[in-house]
């Protein structure tokens, strides 16, 4: 597992704990990058937005939902490998889970949120977006709890709070190794995170069985989540939504992109907090099988997709679909198609899964494949359901276009600050993976 | 007075707490940098009780989420397109969630309770035990008592034995 020799236990924890204690003028002027971005490209024309009205954005009549309603379900889906790739790894006792699974899990909360930002910013009004959750208004109205919004609403909270939960309990004890190595107000602070944590027996048996409910409780809800999420659209009866292959179609999907995230954000951390003794071969060639499997699946869905279109003839899906491989839109599908489908059968290689650069650069073509799913799912059926004198195009304005570049900006300034916060690798977990201490070795 | 012992390999510190254990010491504390299965069975800590806040939140989480859904659609009366006004489909969905979500809050929950945590009162500690050595605390009984774990623990092979004062 370990590329560069064994590290010792005090080794873990000093190349662990180095990565938060000590920063240098890089990553400052990395997070100020980032956050620029956040703010010039995402809250800038949110604000405009927010002034002027939702119609500042590209969304019209036939399409009243848009890119940000594409971006929600991208950064739902990078969402969702990291809980749970690491809740299904822990149950089935993966060793090669251990050194990767916190910064997962912190991808999975950080999609999570930056997915939610974009509820706001569709939503319009977002001061009204508390009208969604299970109150009454000031008119003792209550949501109408039939509704797939509301699902997706119940859904997301509890995903939300289940990640924040699971990743938080599982970084209790190295809260408490960055308290013991810190001083001043650091070490208040951790004194606090850390509950206190002293490593005891009954501490570890405690927290162990309490991980392994929150893994079974998180593997039945990451699985809902984005099922609820393909149900907004497939509860409707557009044509080109309306398909029961949708719920498994986003699970897989989601489950897709989010692993190539994860081999997108393994690769930096490598390279820029120098975790090559802890993220090694072993996990680039474990999550490249792992992205196969998925892309063979995610491909023979939407093959499905296409035979289920044809063999039920109906006119409105079979135009649908027509205007999906051929239309103005095809060369997105068709890239899609080919970033999603064909490059991952690269991997088949095992030269090519073991090879950093090479795993970097496919994680990254599966990424922009999966945003252009999402879109093309969008853009190419609300606006030509049904009628053709009904139909309508739609194409993202210059707003929409800004604010999903400044999500990734969004993203990357919250794993920039969580990295200084967290101990981005499990400390006591890749503990576990060395040879114990022995007195006969 | 308490007797805290430092190892720094883990078979002689587990060596030295089944020796303490069989001995009568079943007070003692067990620190170590990772979890140790063979520590937590030394004393006697079988099935959590953990378990039983997952299940109770779970069932509360049940129970509330589908009578959130009847209830609201009870307060105001919304027919639409004949359908039923306590519809279970989709009430399920919500059901399912709230489950998860109660679940796990109460996990959480039980968590606290059982390990007693949060615990910030000064009890003893040595940062080691968070780093790369195995720490056992004996801190109850007579001076002979302590005197009778401290023998065991260095035939075991402690590394350092220290006397701290307890509140």
């Amino acid at each position: 597992m370990f590329d560069h020799g064994q590290p010792s236990y005090a080794e873990v924890n000093k190349d662990v704990l180095s990565t938060m204690l000590e920063t240098g003028r890089g990553y400052w002027i990395l997070l100020g990058s980032t956050m620029s971005v956040a703010g010039i490209c995402f809250f800038m024309p949110w604000i405009y937005q927010l002034f002027v009205g939702i119609g500042a954005a590209g969304m019209n009549r036939n399409s009243v939902w848009g890119t940000y309603i594409s971006n929600f379900i991208f950064w739902i889906g990078l969402s969702h490998s990291g809980t749970l790739l690491s809740a299904v790894l822990h149950i089935t006792n993966s060793q090669w889970r251990k050194s990767i699974y916190r910064s997962a899990e912190a991808m999975t909360l950080f999609s999570l949120m930056t997915a939610a930002l974009f509820v706001m910013v569709h939503v319009g009004r977002v001061w009204f977006v508390h009208w969604t959750f299970p109150i009454p208004n000031q008119m003792g109205l209550w949501p109408n709890f039939r509704s797939p919004l509301m699902f997706d609403v119940m859904a997301i909270t509890t995903y939300l709070t289940a990640s924040s939960i699971f990743i938080y309990m599982g970084s209790v004890p190295d809260f408490a190794a960055v308290r013991d190595a810190s001083t001043g107000l650091r070490r208040r602070l951790y004194t606090i995170f850390s509950f206190g944590w002293r490593g005891t027996a009954k501490e570890w048996h405690t927290l162990g069985w309490a991980y392994t409910f929150f893994a079974v409780f998180v593997i039945p809800l990451a699985v809902s989540v984005h099922s609820i999420v393909s149900w907004d659209f497939a509860l409707s009866i557009v044509p080109g939504l309306h398909h029961t292959i949708f719920a498994p179609y986003f699970v897989c999907g989601a489950i897709y992109s989010g692993t190539a995230g994860i081999v997108t954000v393994m690769y930096c951390l490598r390279k820029f907090l120098n975790f090559e003794r802890y993220i090694g071969q072993e996990h680039l060639n474990n999550l490249g099988k792992l992205l196969i499997t998925l892309s063979l699946i995610w491909s023979y869905i939407n093959m499905l997709e296409l035979f289920s279109t044809w063999y039920g003839g109906t006119s409105f899906e079979l135009e649908a679909t027509r205007f999906r491989l051929t239309g103005f839109y095809a060369p997105l599908y068709w890239e899609m198609i080919l970033f999603c489908a064909f490059v991952p059968l690269l991997m088949l290689s095992r030269k090519i899964r073991l090879s950093w650069n090479k795993m970097l650069v496919i994680s990254i073509l599966i990424n922009i494949g999966m945003l252009t799913e999402r879109f093309i799912i969008v853009a190419t059926s609300l606006p030509r359901k049904f009628l053709p004198d009904a139909f309508g195009f739609y194409f993202p304005n210059w707003i929409e276009i800004s604010i999903t570049i400044g999500s990734f900006g969004i993203f990357a300034t919250l794993f920039l600050i969580f990295i200084k916060w967290v101990p981005a690798v499990s400390i006591y977990e890749v503990k576990e993976t060395l040879n114990p201490l022995r007195r006969n070795g | 007075m308490a007797v805290v012992a430092t190892f720094a390999y883990e078979d002689a510190f587990l060596a030295a707490a089944e020796k303490l254990k069989s001995s009568g010491f079943d007070d003692m504390e067990l620190l170590s940098p990772i979890p140790l299965e063979e520590a937590q069975e030394i004393l006697g800590l079988g099935k959590s009780p953990v378990r039983r806040f997952s299940l109770a939140g779970a069932i509360i989480g049940a129970a509330s989420g589908f009578a959130m859904c009847v209830a609201t659609a009870l307060v105001f009366i919304l027919p639409t397109g004949g359908r039923a006004i306590i519809a279970i489909p989709p009430y399920f969905v919500i059901t399912y969630e709230m489950t998860i979500l109660f679940g796990v809050l109460f996990t959480l929950i039980g968590f606290h309770v059982v390990s007693g945590l949060p615990a910030w009162n000064d009890k003893p500690y040595l940062e080691e035990a968070n780093i790369d050595r195995f720490v056992v605390v004996v801190d109850s009984g007579s001076g002979e008592q302590l005197a009778q774990a401290e023998s065991i623990i260095r035939q075991a092979g402690a590394e350092e034995i220290r006397h701290v004062e307890v509140e």
